[in-house]
């Protein structure tokens, strides 16, 4: 993986060293809150509801084991012994005091790591594919891409007071699992006919208020113009998006007001006037960033491991945590390892700093040190020996953390929400948690298949309710917690935005009624369909009326 | 008018804090209530200008349960117990007449931001 | 008069501001003294800038941020300064405005950074191209040369030409400069 030079440690430190300044002028009175807000907020420092809340970048969702221990020790030395990995493959700590923030930020640089814009109304963190260099179905590299994404945007003098918050995912394989299509620029690996590596650029996609689809813009982009071409969309962006309302400022609201087309076309008049080739990286910077990536030296194995079948055959867990969460690998004898954060009982995404230490060990000894984190909130080991799938199976098993409910309905998106967030109107995890409980026997969950349930506690859309095959947002009606459940979402390749059921429903109507749901698909379902796919099938009806049935 | 208190977070702790003479308090049961809507008002212009203390003052409204202050909003009930998901963190694990009455109020009838003065009243 | 602050070099001076704002609704002096130095609003410059450019003086231009630099291209050759504004610090569009006067339309004049204009955000503006500013808070020149050597890398290309990080990482005789 991509370690910092002397450079990238430089810049850290020094923004480090700045936001230490800046915290000093702000407690002295020097600096309002006001001129204060966007400089912590581009720092990754919230204030939430009990306490201030800092955001880690973990940039396109990848980590050495060393930064993951060191996350572990942020934890406990400034926070209560936990982190929450997030919906864009970030790190939060709920309890973080702003004295601290200087030295917190220091300890991270120490390894690489660093809370610049996390937050604020700037380019954020990349999402990339979790599976990168090690699923064989990717066309290329997509962290190679989101490392360059990294430095052209990190403190960007030009896009650094933007409208308002801008994310960029990057995919490569053919499975999207990045959610690339509501993302403000979704990035698509491709090769054009004659074989030229390039992306396929999608812009406007969001969720929120208004959520859209992102539209394709350009269908090739030679992918060593990537990043003068991003500099052409967000200059349009930055001039063009509306800052008179927040609500309206997003650049989705931008094209879906100009039309993609015409937004296209600013965007490629913009481009052909740059001086593409003081921005764009030089080939031996490219090359310098792909070896970084290709620094795993894998062993020759058989693509079989008896070992491990040996192992499933003894341990029906064993088997079941392989069928759910382990992926095929480019290299045989080789496995991607999911590490699901969804215990049913737990909070989800939420990780101690034990279970941090102990999961960077098990990459250390099984996993050549590299741990990645997904959009749904779970973590992945990306290399790792079939052979020794039973060995990190039970490693996990030790810290609760075995759950072979990856893309099952236990395995649930849900932001912080009211527990947590200011922003809020209703709680999200316990919901989940209540949900989790009735698909917490592993065997039914199986039965029922894959089904993407995810939860946000306000229209903001943190859990990526819109796109969640089960949607749920909490809402505030009267005081109270309510919650309105959309049916066929999709956040993956095939991305489309789910429709409202019907009326918003009480907190302890919700978990039932996702039950009613699951009794609705089980009855309807045709073989290999998918929850999703049913749905697509015969609509919304049967589901409503099966659920409004009961709650009246 | 029912009463109400001053809640703001502190600056450098981010914890969650209510007026109480002059200062911050963190147990909503130490906090200074209000039923004069003028008084409320001047304290919070007061409040607001601790600038170098506190973050965003405002008033909420309080309840009150066996003579406890309770927060009439349930998001405000959240802010001064602390997370429903960990009921050993925040607030609400130091116990006592003041937590429990929070805990035991269902905090139904107003509009869950609680906050005063910036949303009408149905 | 407002404070004005310059670069020179690679340090920022405090000095005398030769330019005057002109109200639009303020009539010009009868005759200007060749001397004399302006800035008008763009609404204002379109109406009568040629006429107070024929009479010898240094023009300046003040664009807010939804009027676009596109709309002074013709005129920029004989402009000696564009100001920019900030009405809030957190409006971003100046950044953008400055960093294509320099790049795409190559001015060689002062762009000089006016409104919310604070010492926190002054690196970003000084790589956007601005070499000029009124500051609106009460921070030293001192304190804004500190601004300009905060970092001591960059990683992208701006309007003020450090060398970028991948350029930095270049072996020698291969892309660098100087």
């Amino acid at each position: 993986m991509y370690r910092y030079d002397a450079i990238d440690a430089a810049i850290v430190a020094d923004r480090a060293a700045e936001f230490r300044g800046q915290v000093a002028r702000r407690l002295s009175g020097e600096l309002s809150e006001d001129q204060f807000k966007p400089l912590r907020l581009m720092n990754g420092l919230y204030l939430q509801l009990h306490a201030y809340m800092l955001r880690v970048a973990i940039p396109y969702g990848t980590l050495s084991a060393d930064q993951l221990r060191r996350l572990a020790l942020i934890a406990r030395r400034f926070d209560k012994g936990f982190g929450h990995f997030t919906t864009r493959t970030n790190i939060q700590f709920n309890w973080i005091r702003l004295g601290d923030a200087p030295d917190i930020l220091d300890s991270l640089a120490e390894v690489g790591l660093h809370a610049i814009q996390t937050s604020g109304n700037c380019i954020r963190n990349t999402t990339a594919d979790p599976y990168a260099g090690a699923t064989a179905e990717e066309i290329d590299d997509p962290r190679v891409w989101s490392e360059a994404i990294r430095q052209w945007s990190t403190l960007h003098p030009e896009f650094t007071y933007l409208p308002r918050k801008f994310k960029i995912a990057v995919t490569g394989a053919a499975k999207d699992r990045t959610a690339a299509r509501v993302h403000d620029i979704g990035l698509k690996l491709r090769r054009s006919r004659d074989g030229e590596l390039g992306f396929e650029v999608m812009v406007g996609g969001g969720m929120g208020r208004t959520p859209y689809l992102g539209q394709t813009i350009r269908e090739h982009l030679p992918a060593r113009h990537l990043l003068s071409y991003l500099t052409a969309i967000l200059r349009t962006y930055n001039r063009l998006g509306r800052r008179d309302n927040i609500y309206k400022a997003r650049i989705k609201i931008l094209v879906a007001s100009l039309g993609a087309e015409a937004f296209g076309r600013e965007v490629e008049a913009e481009w052909a006037e740059l001086d593409q080739a003081a921005i764009d990286l030089p080939d031996i910077e490219l090359a310098r960033i792909r070896a970084a990536f290709n620094d795993i030296a894998f062993e020759d194995l058989p693509p079989v491991s008896a070992a491990l079948n040996a192992a499933k055959a003894a341990d029906l867990s064993l088997a079941r945590f392989v069928r759910n969460n382990v992926a095929a690998h480019k290299v045989p004898g080789y496995g991607i390892v999911n590490i699901s954060l969804k215990t049913p009982g737990d909070v989800p995404g939420d990780c101690t700093a034990d279970q941090m230490d102990a999961i960077a060990a098990l990459a250390d000894t099984y996993g050549f040190g590299e741990i990645r984190v997904t959009h749904a909130q779970n973590l992945v080991l990306p290399h790792v020996k079939l052979d020794d799938v039973p060995a990190v199976h039970a490693g996990l098993q030790q810290i609760g953390l075995a759950a072979a409910n990856i893309d099952l309905a236990s395995d649930i998106i849900a932001c912080p929400g009211l527990d947590f967030c200011a922003l809020a109107n209703a709680r999200a995890i316990p919901i989940a948690q209540a949900i989790a409980a009735r698909f917490a026997e592993p065997a039914m969950a199986e039965r029922v298949g894959e089904l993407k349930i995810k939860i946000s506690g306000c229209i903001n859309a943190c859990g990526h309710h819109h796109v969640g095959h089960i949607g749920i947002l909490g809402v505030d009606k009267k005081g109270e917690e309510f919650y309105q459940l959309t049916l066929g979402g999709s956040g993956a390749e095939d991305a489309s935005l789910g429709e409202v059921l019907g009326p918003a429903l009480p907190a302890d109507r919700v978990a039932p009624s996702v039950d009613t749901l699951v009794d609705v698909y089980l009855r309807e379902r045709t073989p290999g369909e998918r929850f999703l796919d049913t749905y697509r099938r015969v609509g919304l009806t049967a589901f409503r009326s099966a659920v409004y049935a009961e709650a009246l | 008018m029912s009463e109400a208190v001053i809640t703001a977070n502190s600056l450098v702790a981010g914890d969650v804090v209510f007026w109480a003479g002059g200062g911050w308090v963190e147990a909503l049961a130490d906090a200074e209530r209000f039923a004069d809507p003028s008084a409320l008002d001047t304290t919070l212009q007061t409040a607001k200008g601790q600038t170098t203390t506190v973050i965003d003052p405002y008033a909420i409204d309080i309840v009150l349960e066996g003579g406890q202050p309770v927060p009439a909003s349930y998001r405000e009930r959240i802010r001064a117990l602390g997370p429903t998901t960990h009921p050993d963190h925040g607030k609400q694990a130091r116990g006592g007449a003041g937590v429990e009455a929070i805990a035991a109020h269902a905090g139904a009838g107003v509009r869950s931001s609680g906050r005063l003065g910036l949303i009408r009243r149905k | 008069m407002p404070k004005l602050y310059r670069l020179e070099g690679d340090q920022i001076v405090e000095g005398d501001d030769p330019f005057v704002a002109l109200a639009d609704d303020v009539p010009p002096p009868a005759l200007l003294s060749p001397a004399s130095a302006v800035i008008l609003s763009f609404a204002r410059f379109q109406r009568e800038g040629d006429g107070i450019l024929a009479q010898g003086v240094r023009v300046g231009v003040r664009l807010e941020p939804d009027e676009r630099v596109e709309g002074l291209a013709y005129d920029l050759p004989r402009l000696a300064l564009v100001a920019l504004a900030f009405p809030k610090f957190r409006d971003g569009r100046a950044y953008s405005a400055a960093s294509l006067l320099r790049e795409r339309y190559k001015f060689a004049g002062e762009v000089r950074a006016v409104g919310d204009v604070l010492r926190d955000q002054a690196l970003l503006m000084l790589r956007c191209g601005f070499d000029a500013f009124e500051p609106a808070d009460g921070a030293t020149v001192g304190e804004w040369s500190q601004a300009l050597h905060r970092f001591r890398n960059v990683y992208q290309a701006a309007a003020d030409r450090r060398v970028p990080a991948f350029a930095e990482r270049a072996p020698a005789g291969l892309g660098r400069v100087g």
